[in-house]
Protein backbone atom coordinates (compact mmCIF):
# COMPACT_ATOMS: atom_id res chain seq x y z
CA UNK A 1 0.00 0.00 0.00
CA UNK A 2 1.02 3.50 -0.53
CA UNK A 3 1.22 6.46 1.79
CA UNK A 4 -1.77 8.86 2.10
CA UNK A 5 -0.83 12.17 2.56
CA UNK A 6 -3.43 13.53 4.75
CA UNK A 7 -6.31 12.38 6.60
CA UNK A 8 -9.47 14.20 4.36
CA UNK A 9 -11.48 16.68 6.23
CA UNK A 10 -15.09 16.05 4.19
CA UNK A 11 -16.26 19.08 5.79
CA UNK A 12 -13.44 21.35 5.33
CA UNK A 13 -13.70 20.02 1.42
CA UNK A 14 -17.13 20.63 1.28
CA UNK A 15 -16.42 24.32 2.34
CA UNK A 16 -13.39 24.77 0.13
CA UNK A 17 -13.60 22.73 -2.29
CA UNK A 18 -16.37 23.77 -4.63
CA UNK A 19 -15.59 26.67 -6.55
CA UNK A 20 -18.09 29.49 -6.73
CA UNK A 21 -20.46 29.05 -9.74
CA UNK A 22 -20.34 32.36 -11.42
CA UNK A 23 -23.55 33.22 -13.53
CA UNK A 24 -23.03 33.77 -16.75
CA UNK A 25 -24.83 34.06 -20.21
CA UNK A 26 -27.16 31.43 -20.78
CA UNK A 27 -27.08 29.41 -24.41
CA UNK A 28 -30.23 30.33 -26.68
CA UNK A 29 -32.11 27.02 -25.97
CA UNK A 30 -31.30 27.17 -22.11
CA UNK A 31 -32.68 31.30 -22.72
CA UNK A 32 -35.71 29.74 -24.66
CA UNK A 33 -36.30 26.80 -22.00
CA UNK A 34 -36.48 29.71 -18.91
CA UNK A 35 -38.73 32.44 -21.22
CA UNK A 36 -41.25 29.15 -21.79
CA UNK A 37 -41.03 28.29 -18.13
CA UNK A 38 -41.44 31.68 -16.43
CA UNK A 39 -44.03 32.69 -18.94
CA UNK A 40 -47.78 32.56 -18.03
CA UNK A 41 -50.47 31.13 -20.05
CA UNK A 42 -50.40 28.80 -22.71
CA UNK A 43 -46.92 29.90 -23.61
CA UNK A 44 -46.12 28.42 -20.22
CA UNK A 45 -48.19 25.17 -20.51
CA UNK A 46 -46.07 24.12 -23.28
CA UNK A 47 -42.92 24.84 -22.15
CA UNK A 48 -44.09 22.45 -18.91
CA UNK A 49 -45.38 19.94 -21.15
CA UNK A 50 -42.17 20.20 -23.27
CA UNK A 51 -40.11 19.85 -19.74
CA UNK A 52 -41.80 17.08 -18.75
CA UNK A 53 -41.44 14.99 -22.06
CA UNK A 54 -37.84 15.95 -21.69
CA UNK A 55 -37.87 14.71 -17.61
CA UNK A 56 -39.96 11.37 -19.06
CA UNK A 57 -37.15 10.77 -21.86
CA UNK A 58 -34.40 10.87 -18.48
CA UNK A 59 -36.57 8.42 -16.21
CA UNK A 60 -36.98 6.13 -19.27
CA UNK A 61 -33.39 6.41 -20.00
CA UNK A 62 -32.08 5.30 -16.34
CA UNK A 63 -34.86 2.82 -15.89
CA UNK A 64 -33.65 1.27 -19.34
CA UNK A 65 -30.00 1.28 -18.04
CA UNK A 66 -31.23 -0.20 -14.94
CA UNK A 67 -33.40 -3.06 -16.39
CA UNK A 68 -31.55 -6.01 -16.92
CA UNK A 69 -30.63 -6.08 -12.74
CA UNK A 70 -34.34 -5.39 -11.90
CA UNK A 71 -35.55 -9.15 -13.58
CA UNK A 72 -38.39 -9.23 -11.14
CA UNK A 73 -39.80 -6.34 -11.89
CA UNK A 74 -42.44 -6.28 -14.66
CA UNK A 75 -42.02 -3.66 -17.48
CA UNK A 76 -45.69 -2.10 -17.13
CA UNK A 77 -44.42 -1.50 -13.81
CA UNK A 78 -40.98 0.47 -14.46
CA UNK A 79 -42.65 2.26 -17.11
CA UNK A 80 -44.65 3.33 -13.80
CA UNK A 81 -41.73 4.22 -11.92
CA UNK A 82 -40.63 6.42 -15.12
CA UNK A 83 -43.49 8.67 -15.16
CA UNK A 84 -43.75 8.90 -11.40
CA UNK A 85 -39.79 10.16 -11.54
CA UNK A 86 -40.52 12.40 -14.47
CA UNK A 87 -43.50 14.11 -12.37
CA UNK A 88 -41.60 14.37 -9.13
CA UNK A 89 -38.63 15.50 -11.22
CA UNK A 90 -40.69 18.30 -12.71
CA UNK A 91 -41.90 19.26 -9.54
CA UNK A 92 -38.60 19.98 -8.25
CA UNK A 93 -37.08 21.94 -11.41
CA UNK A 94 -39.62 24.45 -11.60
CA UNK A 95 -39.21 24.94 -7.88
CA UNK A 96 -35.99 25.58 -8.25
CA UNK A 97 -36.06 27.28 -11.42
CA UNK A 98 -34.58 30.55 -10.01
CA UNK A 99 -31.39 28.26 -9.00
CA UNK A 100 -30.46 27.51 -12.66
CA UNK A 101 -27.38 29.79 -13.54
CA UNK A 102 -26.19 28.67 -16.62
CA UNK A 103 -23.48 27.12 -15.78
CA UNK A 104 -24.46 23.94 -17.65
CA UNK A 105 -26.74 23.88 -20.50
CA UNK A 106 -30.63 23.94 -19.03
CA UNK A 107 -30.74 20.51 -20.43
CA UNK A 108 -28.29 18.95 -18.54
CA UNK A 109 -29.46 20.32 -15.41
CA UNK A 110 -32.82 19.79 -15.97
CA UNK A 111 -31.57 15.71 -16.46
CA UNK A 112 -30.47 15.48 -13.40
CA UNK A 113 -33.44 15.72 -11.37
CA UNK A 114 -35.34 12.78 -13.05
CA UNK A 115 -32.25 10.63 -13.38
CA UNK A 116 -31.82 11.22 -9.23
CA UNK A 117 -35.46 10.66 -9.05
CA UNK A 118 -35.62 7.56 -11.29
CA UNK A 119 -32.39 6.09 -9.72
CA UNK A 120 -33.48 6.30 -6.38
CA UNK A 121 -37.16 4.91 -6.76
CA UNK A 122 -35.54 1.84 -8.85
CA UNK A 123 -32.81 1.49 -5.92
CA UNK A 124 -35.71 1.47 -3.07
CA UNK A 125 -38.33 -0.50 -5.63
CA UNK A 126 -35.20 -3.41 -6.16
CA UNK A 127 -34.69 -3.90 -1.73
CA UNK A 128 -38.45 -3.67 -1.11
CA UNK A 129 -39.59 -6.09 1.16
CA UNK A 130 -35.75 -7.46 2.15
CA UNK A 131 -34.69 -6.80 5.24
CA UNK A 132 -31.15 -4.88 5.10
CA UNK A 133 -28.28 -7.45 6.61
CA UNK A 134 -27.17 -4.59 9.54
CA UNK A 135 -24.21 -5.74 10.90
CA UNK A 136 -25.00 -9.03 10.00
CA UNK A 137 -21.40 -9.61 8.07
CA UNK A 138 -18.05 -8.82 10.02
CA UNK A 139 -14.97 -8.44 8.14
CA UNK A 140 -13.59 -11.61 9.11
CA UNK A 141 -16.58 -13.71 7.48
CA UNK A 142 -16.18 -11.23 4.44
CA UNK A 143 -12.27 -12.21 4.34
CA UNK A 144 -12.10 -15.43 5.24
CA UNK A 145 -15.09 -16.44 1.95
CA UNK A 146 -13.10 -14.39 -0.30
CA UNK A 147 -9.64 -15.30 0.02
CA UNK A 148 -7.12 -17.91 -1.18
CA UNK A 149 -5.49 -19.62 1.89
CA UNK A 150 -2.14 -18.01 0.60
CA UNK A 151 -3.27 -14.84 0.10
CA UNK A 152 -5.01 -15.08 3.80
CA UNK A 153 -1.51 -15.66 5.25
CA UNK A 154 0.37 -13.05 3.36
CA UNK A 155 -2.06 -10.57 3.95
CA UNK A 156 -2.98 -11.51 7.25
CA UNK A 157 -1.37 -8.56 9.27
CA UNK A 158 -3.59 -5.99 6.93
CA UNK A 159 -6.42 -8.16 6.99
CA UNK A 160 -6.48 -8.24 10.74
CA UNK A 161 -5.56 -4.81 11.65
CA UNK A 162 -9.10 -3.58 9.04
CA UNK A 163 -11.06 -6.31 11.45
CA UNK A 164 -9.91 -4.97 14.31
CA UNK A 165 -10.45 -1.59 13.15
CA UNK A 166 -14.00 -1.57 12.40
CA UNK A 167 -14.70 -3.80 15.57
CA UNK A 168 -13.05 -1.22 18.28
CA UNK A 169 -12.38 2.16 15.90
CA UNK A 170 -15.89 3.18 15.04
CA UNK A 171 -18.77 3.86 16.71
CA UNK A 172 -21.97 1.17 16.26
CA UNK A 173 -23.64 3.55 14.15
CA UNK A 174 -20.77 3.82 12.29
CA UNK A 175 -19.95 0.21 11.77
CA UNK A 176 -23.59 -0.11 10.92
CA UNK A 177 -23.37 2.24 8.38
CA UNK A 178 -19.76 1.34 6.72
CA UNK A 179 -20.56 -2.74 6.69
CA UNK A 180 -24.02 -2.20 5.26
CA UNK A 181 -22.94 0.12 2.42
CA UNK A 182 -19.40 -1.20 1.91
CA UNK A 183 -19.69 -4.97 2.62
CA UNK A 184 -23.18 -5.70 2.50
CA UNK A 185 -24.07 -3.58 -0.91
CA UNK A 186 -26.75 -1.80 0.20
CA UNK A 187 -27.88 1.17 -1.90
CA UNK A 188 -26.93 4.52 0.24
CA UNK A 189 -30.75 5.55 -0.58
CA UNK A 190 -32.41 2.25 0.71
CA UNK A 191 -30.08 2.47 4.26
CA UNK A 192 -31.25 6.19 4.58
CA UNK A 193 -34.53 5.15 4.12
CA UNK A 194 -34.92 2.81 6.86
CA UNK A 195 -32.76 4.56 9.18
CA UNK A 196 -34.50 7.84 8.69
CA UNK A 197 -31.89 10.04 7.74
CA UNK A 198 -30.49 11.51 4.40
CA UNK A 199 -28.35 10.28 1.44
CA UNK A 200 -26.02 13.41 2.05
CA UNK A 201 -25.88 12.80 5.88
CA UNK A 202 -25.36 8.95 5.76
CA UNK A 203 -22.22 9.57 3.30
CA UNK A 204 -21.05 12.19 6.12
CA UNK A 205 -21.02 8.82 8.88
CA UNK A 206 -19.09 6.44 5.99
CA UNK A 207 -16.62 9.37 5.27
CA UNK A 208 -15.87 9.98 8.87
CA UNK A 209 -16.08 5.85 9.42
CA UNK A 210 -13.24 5.78 6.66
CA UNK A 211 -11.43 8.27 7.99
CA UNK A 212 -11.24 6.43 11.46
CA UNK A 213 -10.49 3.26 9.75
CA UNK A 214 -7.60 4.58 7.90
CA UNK A 215 -6.24 6.18 11.18
CA UNK A 216 -6.36 2.90 12.57
CA UNK A 217 -4.62 1.31 10.00
CA UNK A 218 -1.78 4.32 10.06
CA UNK A 219 -1.18 3.73 13.82
CA UNK A 220 -0.51 0.38 13.54
CA UNK A 221 1.95 0.93 10.30
CA UNK A 222 0.17 0.48 7.72
CA UNK A 223 -0.40 2.82 5.15
CA UNK A 224 -3.88 2.52 3.05
CA UNK A 225 -3.52 3.72 -0.28
CA UNK A 226 -5.55 6.26 -2.52
CA UNK A 227 -8.00 5.69 -5.01
CA UNK A 228 -9.49 9.11 -5.59
CA UNK A 229 -8.45 9.33 -9.34
CA UNK A 230 -9.46 5.86 -9.90
CA UNK A 231 -13.03 6.45 -12.09
CA UNK A 232 -13.41 5.29 -15.37
CA UNK A 233 -14.37 8.67 -17.38
CA UNK B 1 -4.43 -10.24 -2.49
CA UNK B 2 -8.36 -11.80 -4.86
CA UNK B 3 -10.04 -8.50 -6.62
CA UNK B 4 -12.93 -9.13 -4.29
CA UNK B 5 -10.82 -8.37 -1.38
CA UNK B 6 -9.15 -5.10 -2.91
CA UNK B 7 -12.32 -4.04 -4.41
CA UNK B 8 -13.71 -4.30 -0.80
CA UNK B 9 -10.96 -2.57 1.17
CA UNK B 10 -11.49 0.16 -1.22
CA UNK B 11 -15.21 0.57 -0.02
CA UNK B 12 -14.10 0.50 3.31
CA UNK B 13 -11.34 3.23 3.34
CA UNK B 14 -13.40 4.87 0.35
CA UNK B 15 -10.65 7.72 -1.66
CA UNK B 16 -8.51 9.38 0.75
CA UNK B 17 -8.40 12.75 -0.52
CA UNK B 18 -10.27 15.82 0.17
CA UNK B 19 -13.57 15.18 -1.59
CA UNK B 20 -17.20 16.97 -1.72
CA UNK B 21 -20.44 15.01 -0.45
CA UNK B 22 -23.88 13.89 -2.02
CA UNK B 23 -25.58 17.41 -2.07
CA UNK B 24 -22.83 19.42 -2.99
CA UNK B 25 -21.85 16.69 -5.73
CA UNK B 26 -25.87 17.16 -7.28
CA UNK B 27 -25.27 20.79 -6.61
CA UNK B 28 -22.27 20.62 -9.34
CA UNK B 29 -22.90 17.83 -11.71
CA UNK B 30 -24.51 19.20 -14.50
CA UNK B 31 -21.52 21.75 -14.86
CA UNK B 32 -18.81 19.08 -14.44
CA UNK B 33 -20.45 16.62 -16.92
CA UNK B 34 -20.96 19.58 -19.77
CA UNK B 35 -17.63 20.94 -19.08
CA UNK B 36 -16.26 17.63 -20.20
CA UNK B 37 -18.19 17.13 -22.97
CA UNK B 38 -16.75 20.33 -23.95
CA UNK B 39 -13.15 19.29 -23.26
CA UNK B 40 -12.68 21.20 -21.05
CA UNK B 41 -10.55 20.79 -17.40
CA UNK B 42 -13.80 19.66 -15.15
CA UNK B 43 -11.38 18.34 -12.37
CA UNK B 44 -9.62 22.11 -12.10
CA UNK B 45 -13.05 23.49 -12.24
CA UNK B 46 -14.92 21.11 -9.96
CA UNK B 47 -12.16 19.98 -7.42
CA UNK B 48 -13.27 17.31 -5.23
CA UNK B 49 -15.97 15.45 -7.33
CA UNK B 50 -13.98 13.22 -8.65
CA UNK B 51 -12.85 11.75 -5.65
CA UNK B 52 -16.35 11.77 -4.59
CA UNK B 53 -17.14 9.74 -7.52
CA UNK B 54 -14.80 6.98 -6.70
CA UNK B 55 -16.24 6.69 -3.15
CA UNK B 56 -19.91 6.71 -3.72
CA UNK B 57 -20.99 4.30 -6.34
CA UNK B 58 -24.99 5.96 -6.48
CA UNK B 59 -23.67 9.25 -7.56
CA UNK B 60 -21.12 7.65 -9.82
CA UNK B 61 -24.16 5.71 -11.40
CA UNK B 62 -25.82 9.05 -11.60
CA UNK B 63 -23.16 10.81 -13.30
CA UNK B 64 -22.70 7.90 -15.24
CA UNK B 65 -26.56 8.21 -16.61
CA UNK B 66 -26.18 11.79 -16.98
CA UNK B 67 -22.79 12.22 -18.96
CA UNK B 68 -24.40 9.17 -21.51
CA UNK B 69 -27.77 11.31 -21.67
CA UNK B 70 -25.76 14.46 -22.22
CA UNK B 71 -23.65 13.78 -24.77
CA UNK B 72 -26.94 11.59 -26.80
Amino acid sequence: MTIAPRPCELARATVTAVAPTTERALDPDSRAWLTGLQARGADRDDAVARLHALLLRAARFEVSRRRALLPHIRPGELDEIATEAADDAAVSVLARLDDFRGASRFTTWAYKFALLEAAVKLRKRAWQGRELPLEQTTWDTFASRSLRPEDAAEQSELLACVGAGIAEALTPHQRRVLVALALDGVPIDVLADRLGTTRGALYKTLHDARAKLRRHLREHGLEPGRSGEEVDR
Amino acid sequence: MTNEIEQALRRLLGPGVPEIGCDECFDVLDRYVDLELAGADADAAVPGLRPHLAGCPACREEYESLRALAAG
